[in-house]
C-alpha cells in the first residue's frame, strides 16, 4: 500500500476499532487517556506489522507524534495543583511531554531512531506524513511509527488516534 | 576557516538570563559566572529547591519569540519578500495554547507557516536538523528556527517534585558531587541558508544526527546508545573524524546518571579523542531551557567557535570517574579547531547531534 508522497504503508491501526472498549490502562502513566491512547494503538500497529515486541529490524525505526495541543488533561491537572500550592504526583514530571511515552513505546518495541513530537497548527495528518517523509529522507531512519493524536472538543483529552508504520517507498 | 559548508547559519539572536542578545551570550558564557539566583518570578515555597536562571525583564513568551525572530532576520539581512517564501520552525513545550502561538508568530514576523516541534529538551535541535533537510531537498532557500522557554510554576513544580532540581543551587556537570539540574530562561532564533545565496555567514552546519535510546520514558540508556549514534551519524554527514572535533558543548544537565550516559556515549562515538576533546556545558552558566535548550546552546556554540574561545564549565568541584573527559574547567580555552559538536538528549531517549564548522 502506498501512503502520501510515496510513503510505503506497512501496518496501520485505529483506536478506536470495531469492538474496541476502554483503553486499558498504562502502568506508570496516570490520570488521563492520552498516554494508554498512544500505546493502545501503536501496540496494535506495531503486531500487524511484526506480531510480538521487540521488533527483529527497529534501531532504524523513527517515533512521529502528532497531536496539536498534547496532554492537555495532565497539563490541566498539574495547573491546578500548583495554584493550589499542592505537590503535583512525581507521575506528572515525566509524562509532561510526549517523549516519554514514545520512549516507553521505544523500550518496549525496540525502535531506535529518531523522536519527533510536533504540535501542528494545520491539518495534523499532513504535518505527520511530511515529517516521517522529511526523516526517512534525510537518512537516519528507513522506517517511521507515525501517531495522530485526536482529542475531544470539550475537555480535551484523548479520545481517538491512528497510528502507521511506514517505510521509504522507492527510497527503499 | 574550514571547508565551505552547503548550509550556513546567517544570523542568530538569543535572550537567557545572560542578557539580551547574541553577544551578551557570549560574553556571559565567557566570564563564566553562573546566572542562577532564588526565584521571584512565582511563589516557590512549597518546593524543595529555590534557584533558577530568569531574565528579570523577560515578557511574555510570544513577544520574545516575536523579538528573536526579528532580530535574527534582520542580522542575516532577510527582506520581508525573503521571509513570506521561507520556512518557520518553532520549538516550545506542548499545550493547549500552542498552536495558536505558532501561527501568531508566523504572522507576526511574516513567515507563510509554521512547524511547531514539542520534542522536549531536543525539540530546537530536530527542528535545525529538520530546516537543513529542507534546504538540502530544495523545498526552500532559507529557513529560520526560533524556540523559547521561559520559567514558570508548572514544569518548576514537576522538576522539582522529579527531584530533578539541583539541591545546593548549583549546577556542576560532570563533576564529582554533582545534584541535578536547574531551570533557565531561553529564547533564540537562528537564520539557516543555502551557501549559495548566503551573504553573511556566521557558520556551517556540516551536519546532524538524531537517534533513540530504545531503553526508557525517562531515564538515559548508560551507555549513551542513542547519543553515540548521534554522534556517529553527524560526523557521517559533515565527512569528518572524530579527532578533528576542537569542541564539545555537552548536553550534560548535571544530573548524575546523564551525564555519565553522556560520557559513555562520547567515548563511543569519538574513541580516544574522546579523552582529549574540550568539552564543557554552557547549562551550568544559563542553565537548562528545556525545549529551547539545543537552540540557546547552538548559538553559544556557534559564537565561541567564531570568537576561537571556548567557555568553562561552571561548577566544577572534581573529577567524576563516570566521566572520564577533558572538561574545560576554571577559564575559557583556545579553539584548536574550528569544528564543534552541540549535543542534546531528552526523555525518551532522544538524542541530537549538531556538527558546526567555522568560516
Amino acid at each position: 500500500m502506498t501512503g502520501p508522497g510515496g510513503l510505503t504503508v506497512r501496518a496501520q491501526a485505529a483506536w478506536p476499532e470495531p469492538g474496541d472498549g476502554a483503553v486499558p490502562p498504562l502502568p506508570g502513566f496516570v490520570h488521563s487517556a492520552f498516554n494508554p491512547l498512544v500505546v493502545a494503538v501503536a501496540d496494535r500497529c506495531l503486531r500487524r506489522a511484526y506480531r510480538a515486541a521487540p521488533t527483529v529490524d527497529g534501531e532504524r525505526t523513527a517515533i512521529v507524534l502528532v497531536s496539536p495541543t498534547g496532554d492537555t488533561a495532565s497539563a490541566a491537572y498539574v495547573r491546578a495543583a500548583v495554584a493550589a500550592d499542592r505537590r503535583p504526583g512525581p507521575l506528572f514530571f515525566f509524562q509532561s511531554v510526549p517523549n516519554s511515552v514514545a520512549g516507553h513505546l521505544a523500550a518496549r518495541w525496540g525502535l531506535g531512531g529518531p523522536v519527533v513530537c510536533l504540535a501542528p497548527t494545520g491539518d495534523p495528518q499532513a504535518a505527520g506524513f511530511a515529517e516521517a517523509d522529511l526523516l526517512l529522507y534525510d537518512g537516519d531512519a528507513d522506517a517511521v511509527l507515525l501517531i495522530l493524536i485526536d482529542t475531544a472538543p470539550d475537555d480535551g483529552d484523548a479520545e481517538s488516534a491512528v497510528a502507521v508504520l511506514l517505510g521509504g517507498g522507492d527510497r527503499t | 576557516m574550514v571547508e565551505p559548508a552547503d548550509i550556513l547559519l546567517t544570523g542568530v539572536h538569543a535572550t537567557s538570563a545572560l542578557g539580551r542578545g547574541a553577544e551578551a551570550q557570549l560574553a556571559g558564557v565567557l566570564a563564566g559566572i553562573p546566572a542562577f539566583r532564588p526565584v521571584r518570578r512565582f511563589n516557590t515555597g512549597p518546593r524543595r529547591v529555590n534557584a533558577a536562571a530568569t531574565l528579570s525583564d523577560a515578557g511574555p513568551l510570544a513577544d520574545e519569540l516575536t523579538e528573536a525572530v526579528t532580530a535574527a532576520c534582520t542580522s542575516a539581512g532577510l527582506t520581508a519578500s525573503q521571509r513570506a517564501e521561507a520556512a518557520l520552525l518553532l520549538a516550545v513545550h506542548g499545550g493547549r495554547s500552542v498552536p495558536a502561538l505558532g501561527a501568531g508568530l508566523a504572522a507576526a514576523t511574516g513567515f507563510p507557516a509554521v512547524r511547531t516541534y514539542t520534542t522536549a529538551c531536543v525539540s530546537g535541535t530536530n527542528a535545525i536538523a529538520d530546516a537543513a533537510v529542507l534546504l538540502r531537498r530544495g523545498e526552500v532557500d532559507r529557513a529560520v528556527v526560533a524556540a523559547g522557554y521561559l520559567v514558570e510554576p508548572d514544569q518548576y513544580a514537576l522538576f522539582d517534585v522529579g527531584r530533578a532540581l539541583a539541591t545546593d543551587a548549583q549546577v556542576r556537570p560532570f563533576s564529582a558531587g554533582r545534584t541535578g539540574l536547574l531551570l533557565g530562561d531561553g529564547v533564540a532564533a537562528v537564520v539557516l541558508e543555502r551557501a549559495d545565496i548566503a551573504r553573511q555567514p556566521i557558520a556551517g552546519l556540516l551536519g546532524w544526527g538524531r537517534a533513540g535510546d530504545a531503553f526508557h520514558p525517562c531515564q538515559p540508556e548508560p551507555t549513551g546508545r542513542g547519543l553515540a549514534r548521534a554522534i556517529s551519524a553527524a560526523l557521517v554527514r559533515a565527512g569528518r573524524d572524530p579527532a578533528e572535533i576542537g569542541y564539545v558543548n555537552a548536553n550534560a544537565t548535571g544530573a548524575g546518571p546523564g551525564d555519565a550516559a553522556e560520557a559513555a556515549a562520547l567515548r563511543t562515538a569519538l574513541g580516544p579523542t574522546a579523552r582529549r576533546v574540550p568539552v564543557s556545558s554552557t547549562k551550568a552558566l544559563h542553565g537548562h531551557a528545556l525545549e529551547a535548550s539545543g537552540l540557546l546552546e547552538l548559538v553559544v556554540t556557534v559564537l565561541a567557535l567564531q570568537r576561537g574561545k571556548l567557555p568553562a564549565n561552571a561548577g566544577w568541584l572534581g573529577p567524576d570517574p563516570e566521566c572520564p573527559l577533558d572538561v574545560i574547567r576554571d577559564a575559557p580555552r583556545p579553539a584548536d579547531t574550528g569544528y564543534a559538536l552541540t549535543l542534546n538528549a531528552a526523555f525518551g531517549g532522544a538524542s541530537t547531534a549538531l556538527l558546526l564548522g567555522a568560516t
